[in-house]
């Protein structure tokens, strides 16, 4: 085993990348090797496909094999072998399909089928010691002893930022939004990677290409959350429990939150939301739902004392999962990409399970003394005010805004976003999202020309509203973005936030601070790249990038 | 060494903890559970301050330890001598493993093979826990007849549910107090105190490698839970049963094992009759000698579960261990005879 994806990677005696039984998430050596050989065969696919893309004959079925295939083996998404031992066999059926179409449709266009090499010939084991053998082979640090460290590092930038961009892509297509410019992007990203490249600079026109795929795929998902369940409005959210039966929703999956709502409907069971669920109450058609009761607890980090002490059934639709402990165990339930050995697996929307735990346990005996959150500051509710903003900006009631968004993590160093909210000036509006924000959404930041000045944009997906937002503005102003008094303050801990990251470099929005630590894949030579064309910087205090941030723009 | 974690709300937990075991670690052994996910100085997730004391820490990453002095991961903190540590965290996030004792009533009582009776309890609602039957499949209940100080434990044979269903395979034992009440005078609509779950008896579902479950007498009821889950959760791991009796009416019956097959399509089967009656075609022998046939042509070392009385589980073990099966790799439950 070894992967170095997430933030929290193992740096034990500044050795970077979790290579023994058990990775920092949770996931085993097992798991861990066989989701290596998977992306491999979805490689395979990726060649394939890319080519029957050009050739005009797309297998969308593999594409969305594709999509779900890699959004399983993102950080805290899947952690079950068995999935994997399934998934496999499939990926190589799908890849030998795809071949058989492939070279029917160069035959009909009477050009020579190429004979494709690596991943797209790869035969997996039929048994776990076979693939556990093979799994060397699909390693992201394999060849790194010919090719060097910056090589490794920049595919596997590659490879995790397209792992996020499969995420937001499969979210958008379950709720019936894809398109080919989506299936052939990512399948043209795997064929790069299957091609082993070498060259830096090809491979940072790839990254910069798949941050402007990414952009494409947030405006995507952006539409069909939006046009499924109606543009995001301010809305309060209750952050207390009433009293009553109760399920509780964490993940980002709003498809999936959507049929729950539906499978409780009028059976005297409340929903509650939690991480990066939140942002859901601020759809107008899920609030509807007169039992979207509230949301509960706080951070992904936290769900081991939070889930234990919610007196109903959990369901994860999607990242962040970690180790269920025993007390929760038998009412916790996976969804989707999601999964964890011996945890129930809803499969085909059947969720009478998770309303028969529910009516089965006490929910809360009694409500909690009322305490709200404001979200719902989407891309049409800000644009709606963009007229006080502008009128606010030219009076000199707001003469900064912060984006602070982007995931929470356990790390003391974290605290980092906390001090930086707080200690922003009292002139600065600050926009947030991803679950980094629960750090601070329950502070008091006051108004700012008349609108609240903490909003909350929504799910880590929606850097897609705050960028509309930054483009209007600057539009207003007529200058660019990076002439805009406006800061991003990034924290990663996943692979979908390394995504967001592509895609704000590939947009040319320069000085985004990036912590609480730097990428592990990211070596000092690639650093220095993000440093010198991006203008990347890695965070240092708050109080010290507040002020460094205020003093460029002054400059 | 003596442990006291003071929580934000000031509580104080104490606990022993030996030399060169970290707090993490004793505090799960004394049956509290801070806030933490690796277990490998990396996340940063129980992170504390130890305010009194000396310690050590073990090999950790940097960034995820909290800044300032007595700052620690209790994963690697190795006291030495008493320490007093403060948690970032209240008393109620602190795990604890709660052993509820509940109510239920006997729903059903039904033969099960020979000398055997399949007992169904329904729980009776409870404040907190509702109808939750919770437990992971390999544990077991304590019983406790209403009124009296007769308690018995008994492994489940069901899943984990939510309708307080309770179901249990108990082998009369010929001038047992608890088989005599249960055999003569027990009725349906009676009343039992139900305590647990406990034990530690539970599949390893992180192992890769096939399970082989060997069980005897009433030793088939945890091994029956746990093959009912890998069915519940179509857990496709290589699985084989040993299942050993005295004389062929003492098996349960037939159509439990044809369901879990059916649910199991991996599931290899062996039915062992010690001293079968002519006409028997099975295997013939104990279940240790099955389990010795077995390992002998198993292609990989598989993990035991073993369950029954304990001269089977002498028998299994040493079968076992002569075929060279590391004990890790051995799991253990011991059911009254």
């Amino acid at each position: 085993m070894f992967c170095f994806q997430c933030e929290q990677t193992s740096r034990v005696d500044g050795v970077a990348g979790c290579a023994s039984a058990k990775g920092v998430c949770g996931k085993d050596e097992t798991t861990a090797d066989l989701q290596d050989v998977l992306i491999h065969l979805l490689k395979g696919i990726g060649q394939y496909s890319t080519r029957l893309h050009q050739l005009g004959q797309p297998d969308n079925a593999a594409d969305s094999f594709i999509m779900y295939g890699l959004f399983t083996t993102l950080t805290n998404v899947n952690f079950n072998r068995a999935v994997f031992m399934e998934l496999i066999p499939e990926a190589a059926r799908i890849r030998d399909r795809l071949r058989a179409a492939y070279e029917a449709a160069a035959a009909k266009a009477g050009q020579t089928a190429a004979q494709l090499s690596g991943p797209a010939q790869f035969q997996p084991a039929d048994n776990l010691a076979g693939l556990l053998a093979q799994a060397q082979i699909a390693s992201v640090r394999h060849g790194v002893e010919i090719v060097g460290e910056d090589v490794i590092g920049l595919r596997a930038l590659i490879l995790y930022g397209l792992k996020g961009v499969a995420a937001y892509a499969h979210h958008a297509e379950v709720l019936g939004q894809a398109n080919e410019e989506i299936y052939a992007g990512i399948a043209h990203a795997l064929d790069f990677l299957a091609g082993e490249p070498v060259d830096v600079a090809a491979m940072l026109d790839e990254a910069m290409a798949l941050g402007r795929l990414n952009y494409t795929v947030m405006q995507t998902l952006d539409a069909a959350n939006t046009g499924n369940f109606g543009a995001p409005a301010p809305t309060e959210v209750l952050t207390t429990p009433v009293a009553g039966k109760a399920i509780l929703v964490s993940g980002h999956d709003l498809r999936d939150l959507h049929n729950i709502l539906e499978a409780t409907k009028d059976k005297g069971i409340n929903v509650y939301t939690h991480g990066e669920m939140l942002p859901a109450h601020g759809y107008p058609k899920l609030h509807a739902y007169p039992h979207l009761a509230g949301n509960y607890g706080g951070a992904w980090q936290n769900q081991q004392s939070e889930f234990a002490a919610f007196p109903g059934p959990i369901v994860m639709t999607s990242n962040c999962l970690i180790e269920p402990q025993p007390s929760y165990r038998n009412r916790i339930f996976t969804a989707g990409p999601v999964g964890w050995p011996g945890i129930r697996h809803i499969k085909n929307d059947d969720y009478s399970q998770v309303v028969q735990a529910a009516q089965a346990m006490p929910g809360f005996t009694e409500a909690a003394p009322e305490k709200k959150v404001l979200v719902g500051f989407g891309h049409e509710t800000l644009m709606g005010a963009a007229g006080a903003v502008v009128d606010a900006v030219k009076s000199g009631a707001i003469k900064h805004f912060f984006v602070i968004g982007g995931c929470d993590g356990a790390a003391p160093g974290r605290n980092y976003y906390t001090d930086f909210a707080d200690h922003a000036p009292k002139d600065a509006m600050v926009l947030t999202l991803g679950c980094g924000k629960y750090r601070f959404n329950t502070h008091d930041f006051g108004t700012i020309g008349g609108l609240p000045r903490l909003l909350d944009v929504g799910q880590c997906n929606d850097t897609y509203s705050a960028l509309q937002i930054a483009l209007a503005l600057a539009k207003t102003f007529e200058c660019g973005v990076n002439d805009l008094p406006l800061s991003l303050i990034v924290s990663w801990f996943e692979q979908k936030a390394a995504a967001v990251l592509l895609t704000l470099l590939a947009l040319g929005v320069r000085n985004v601070r990036l912590g609480p630590s730097l990428p592990a894949f990211l070596t000092p030579a690639l650093l220095g790249v993000l440093v010198e064309k991006f203008g990347v910087q890695p965070i240092t205090t708050a109080d010290a990038d507040i002020s460094a941030a205020l003093n460029r723009q002054a400059a | 060494m003596v442990v006291t974690l003071v929580t934000r709300d000031a509580a104080r937990l104490e606990f022993p903890c030996a030399s060169g075991q970290d707090v993490l670690g004793a505090a799960e052994a004394a049956g509290l559970y801070p806030p933490a996910m690796c277990h490998e100085g990396s996340c940063g997730m129980c992170q504390a301050r130890v305010v009194e004391g000396a310690y050590e820490m073990g090999p950790h990453t940097e960034s995820a330890m909290p800044a300032g002095p007595g700052g620690v991961l209790l994963c690697r903190c190795l006291p030495q001598g008493d320490v007093t540590i403060e948690l970032p965290c209240t008393d109620a996030q602190v795990g604890r493993h709660k052993i509820p004792v509940r109510e239920a009533e006997i729903e059903a009582m039904a033969q099960a093979g020979a000398g055997a009776v399949a007992l169904t309890l329904r729980l009776r609602p409870d404040a907190e826990l509702g109808l939750a039957v919770d437990f992971i499949p390999g544990q077991y209940m304590e019983l406790t007849i209403l009124g009296t100080e007769t308690r018995r434990a008994y492994s489940l044979a069901n899943l984990p549910n939510w309708e307080g269903r309770l179901d249990f395979i108990i082998r009369l034992q010929p001038g047992g107090a608890f088989s005599s009440w249960l055999g003569e005078r027990a009725a349906v609509g009676d009343v039992l105190n139900v305590r647990g779950p406990l034990g530690h008896f539970v599949l390893d579902e992180s192992s890769p490698r096939p399970r082989c479950l060997v069980g005897g007498g009433c030793g088939m009821a945890p091994l029956l839970s746990m093959l009912r889950h890998m069915a519940d959760f179509q857990d496709s791991q290589p699985v084989h049963l040993i299942y050993g009796a005295n004389r062929e009416d003492e098996l349960l019956p037939a159509e439990e094992l044809d369901a879990l097959r059916a649910a199991l399509p991996q599931l290899g089967v062996t039915l062992s009759v010690w001293r079968p009656g002519p006409g028997w075609t099975g295997f013939s022998g104990t279940s240790a000698d099955a389990l010795d046939a077995y390992l002998a042509t198993a292609a990989e070392t598989p993990d035991i579960y073993v369950c029954g009385p304990p001269r089977m589980m002498e028998a299994v073990m040493s079968t076992a261990q002569r075929r060279g099966v590391p004990e890790a790799q051995i799991f253990a439950e011991r059911v009254q005879s």
